[in-house]
């Protein structure tokens, strides 16, 4: 064991003897198993009691009686309710997703194809914001109530509060269409974009591997507007309550005995403030992106970049059932996983939360 | 107070960001290229069997040809494509094509017989949303075999045991769904007897002037030109349609000069666009019209099954201010069910705006009060906009309008279980033939399909047999006159309030020409495009 991963594994597991992480561990993957099974619950439930009739969906509104009956029975619409709860687990369980009745392709195909593009963006755009919001915080509560904590406070509002949309439109405007310093809507230039082959679907690693010199560039240029804006949009909340926590830890008596003994406020801050404040971040920053995931819609839409909330928004448009059920799964199950992943680490961390 | 200075300080920008000139286009799109963006979210298959949306039927035409098509320049004037001519049979219910010769597919095979009997038997079989217009010459599955045939390798001979004329039967073949496909392609990737119905969803096997290089779901299609194609020399090399969901970012991409043509702008991005330099704003006829539907058959509100109800909302609608304010210049008032263009289409406009005249009918039939209304309307603009306008000049003669807004799906399920009282709806023909138009409006059979007239629960027996009888003549001049005969009584005395035809407009970079657009939705011709 090197030194860097003792420190990390003491500073995780500090005062956690092995059967309480074991009993962490199961309660954490009891209540992942039963809020999963919860989800697919309502979901089926939503799919039954929508009044959208999916065979109409998909045949048209033109489509003759027998090929409206025809689309009916292919969709299993004709069965009784139980029975087809039962298929849908069965489904599900075999990785059938259905095929949405918008596009006519497998929804499993299609969320392939759309999730990697979030997943790369969303978190691009976290560690940008976590890095800055955290950094901003830190000055913040360095010199509180300051000039700097005020023009902090600002740029984080400013980030939160203008609607993302025209943000997106002006930025457009500005640094594509006049000063041609970013690229234009879409993942790469029209060079790359439908001849380059995207196994991963994350865009960053299939252009570099493409084997085409330009490709990553322009693959980075494209990047860099969407993953600005998405970034801003999260910094106001993570620099704010990173702010709070930090400032609040600084009453504790401890903060008094170390300052006591004559250590600096930077030091104090650094090496004692910011550890106990792990919890509270962890916590803002799993928010952060679990926003990001689902919230990314109006970036996606204005950059024409494919991706989760474009596609989920899309389907609830055009009521197509089976890519609604499909995306609200995947975006089910990405959330269970981010909480019960910061649920288990904060508890780790904080011996009060076990 | 923060937030509000804030917001203030986002107008500040959002004024730089409209007097900041956009500079000149960077660099033009590359020669041979034609890049459309429009919005393609709706696509669900590119296989002319079964592809029914209007961003498949607007791509049909450049992948696709049928035996008989539209002339681009006058669509009432049929032309032979992969025919080189046809007879029509004694009995009046066939017709002999002699096949093009030296006619190939995109991929070399030449076009047979066999294709042509394979893809219109494939189509009816398949028996996906399109297929009705093929059972319109009573075409069924288990009928569909004995009606084609083949007579030598370039003859084919098509009968119909339905009581139409040839000439019906020859507007319903240049329809998408009657599109040849080649047989050996096609069922060289069939899987598990699907007809090749999933491989043809995301390629094509047809004749057109283009040919589908790849299709990115939801993001693009690259179609390449195919020089071979019968008839038609394509004279850009590739065409690429970029799906961009967002009509701003559509602009701005024409702007930049990074797109050649956009589609589906609205009123204001017109508005914006005007007087740009390298810019030009294109309008072309749409037969989509737009409609007031009652449901007769609702019992908690019987003023809904009243004349005088439906007499009294002709004169309800700000048809005027519909078309020229609120869409300016997308829509014109048309009062009758068949679009400005068709033959025998009624151009008259009888109703305008007049509360006052409403009032008086109104009260004549004794329903000078409060009458309280659900209006179902599509969650897509310009329906919202127009239902809005609805609402207010309704409310002028003590008649509100509850929108409901909702998805295409969901209003289309209460027509068709008639648990609606009023909708704002549009009509697309289906097939350039006034039957298609005539027998959704002014027909309502007994035991028959549940045509719009069924839907508003509005009996017609008379009308109904005019509308048959016209589809059964072959005098075209007693057609015209029969179908002028239908518009008028629909538009004088029915629970339909036809309001308005769509123009479709677009804008493309100055340096594109040859571009063509006909009536119909699968009138879109790209062939002729050179920039």
């Amino acid at each position: 064991m090197t030194m860097a991963t003792q420190r990390l594994s003491t500073l995780f597991f500090r005062h956690a003897a092995p059967a309480t992480l074991l009993r962490i561990a199961a309660t954490s993957v009891l209540s992942l198993a039963l809020t999963l099974a919860g989800l697919l619950a309502v979901t089926f439930a939503m799919s039954a009691l929508s009044p959208i009739d999916p065979a109409l969906q998909q045949v048209g509104d033109h489509a003759s009686a027998a090929t409206y009956a025809q689309a009916r029975h292919a969709l299993d619409l004709d069965a009784p309710l139980p029975e087809r709860f039962v298929h849908y687990l069965d489904r599900l369980c075999h990785g059938d997703l259905g095929v949405s009745t918008a596009t006519g392709q497998p929804v499993l195909g299609e969320l392939r194809e759309v999730f990697p593009a979030t997943f790369e963006l969303s978190t691009i755009a976290l560690l940008l914001s976590a890095m800055a919001g955290v950094g901003l915080a830190l000055l913040s509560a360095r010199w509180p109530g300051s000039w700097i904590d005020s023009v902090i406070r600002i740029i984080s509002l400013l980030g939160s509060s203008v609607p993302i949309f025209w943000l997106g439109l002006v930025a457009l405007a500005l640094f594509y269409a006049h000063w041609h310093w970013a690229g234009g809507p879409g993942r790469l230039d029209d060079a790359y974009e439908y001849t380059i082959d995207m196994p991963t679907g994350l865009v960053l690693v299939d252009s570099w591997h493409s084997g085409m010199p330009g490709a990553f560039p322009s693959a980075v240029k494209h990047m860099l507007l969407p993953v600005l804006l998405l970034a801003s949009y999260v910094l106001g909340s993570i620099a704010r309550l990173t702010r709070t926590a930090l400032l609040g830890e600084l009453h504790q008596e401890y903060v008094t005995l170390a300052r006591a003994k004559g250590a600096g406020s930077s030091w104090i801050l650094l090496h004692h403030v910011l550890p106990n404040c792990a919890g509270p971040m962890l916590t803002v920053i799993a928010l952060a992106y679990t926003n990001l995931l689902q919230g990314a819609v109006l970036t996606e839409t204005v950059f024409a970049r494919p991706g989760l909330g474009r596609y989920l928004t899309n389907a609830l448009f055009y009521g197509d059932v089976p890519a609604i059920l499909g995306a609200t799964l995947v975006l089910g199950i990405a959330f269970i996983l981010i909480n019960g992943t910061t649920d288990m680490l904060v508890r780790l961390l904080d011996p009060r939360q076990r | 107070m923060i937030q509000g200075a804030l917001r203030r300080f986002g107008y500040m920008l959002l004024g730089v960001g409209i007097v900041l000139p956009i500079s000149p286009a960077r660099a033009d799109t590359p020669p041979g290229i034609l890049v459309v963006v429009q919005a393609m979210d709706d696509l669900v298959s590119l296989d002319p069997a079964e592809g029914f949306e209007l961003s498949s039927e607007q791509l049909f035409g450049s992948i696709y040809q049928r035996l008989v098509q539209a002339d681009p320049a006058d669509p009432a004037t049929l032309q032979p494509v992969l025919a080189a001519s046809w007879a029509a049979g004694d009995n009046g219910r066939s017709l002999t094509f002699t096949l093009r010769a030296g006619a190939t597919f995109a991929n070399g095979d030449p076009v047979r017989a066999d294709d042509v009997i394979y893809s219109l038997s494939r189509a009816v079989k398949l028996n996906r949303s399109p297929a009705f217009i093929l059972n319109e010459l009573g075409w069924t599955a288990d009928n569909i075999d004995a009606q084609l045939v083949s007579v030598d390798a370039t003859h084919v001979r098509i009968s119909w045991p339905a009581p139409v004329s040839p000439e019906f039967a020859l507007h319903i073949l240049t329809t998408t769904v009657a599109s040849i496909v080649d047989k050996r392609e096609v069922l060289a990737h069939q899987q598990d007897g699907d007809q090749g119905n999933r491989w043809l969803k995301t390629h094509s096997a047809g004749s057109g002037p283009f040919r589908i290089r790849r299709y990115v779901s939801r993001e693009a299609l690259v179609l390449d030109a195919n020089p071979s194609s019968p008839g038609v020399a394509p004279r850009i090399k590739t065409l690429i349609i970029r799906n961009i969901a967002d009509a701003a970012t559509r602009r701005l991409l024409l702007e930049v000069g990074d797109a050649d043509i956009a589609r589906d702008l609205g009123p204001d991005q017109f508005t914006a666009l005007k007087g740009k330099p390298n810019i030009r704003i294109a309008q072309f006829p749409s037969a989509t019209v737009c409609y007031l539907l009652f449901n007769t058959t609702d019992r908690s509100n019987p003023a809904l099954a009243n004349p005088a109800f439906w007499q009294a909302a002709r004169w309800l609608v700000d048809y005027r201010g519909l078309a020229e304010d609120l869409l300016q210049g997308q829509f014109s008032v048309h009062q009758a069910f068949l679009a400005d263009g068709f033959p025998g289409a009624l151009d008259d406009t009888p109703y305008h705006f007049d509360p006052a005249r409403a009032k008086a009918v109104l009260a004549k039939a004794g329903l000078d009060h409060d009458i309280d209304l659900t209006l179902d309307v599509f969650n897509e603009e310009p329906f919202i906009d127009i239902a809005q306008s609805l609402k207010s000049s309704f409310a002028q003669a003590g008649i509100h309008l509850h929108l409901r807004i909702e998805a295409g799906a969901e209003v289309y399920a209460r027509l068709r279980s008639r648990t609606y009282q009023a909708a704002w709806l549009y009509w697309i023909p289906d097939y350039f033939d006034a039957h298609s138009t005539a027998s959704a409006f002014a027909s309502n059979p007994e035991q028959g399909s549940h045509t719009l007239a069924w839907r508003a629960g509005w009996s017609i027996p008379e009308l109904s047999a005019e509308t048959q009888q016209a589809v059964m003549s072959s005098d075209p001049a007693e057609r015209l006159r029969l179908y002028r005969d239908i518009q008028r009584k629909v538009q004088s005395d029915s629970p339909f309030v036809i309001a308005l035809q769509q123009r479709s407009q677009l804008a493309m970079r100055s340096n594109v020409r040859g571009y063509r657009q006909g009536l119909d939705a699968d009138m879109v011709y790209y062939d002729q495009v050179t920039k």
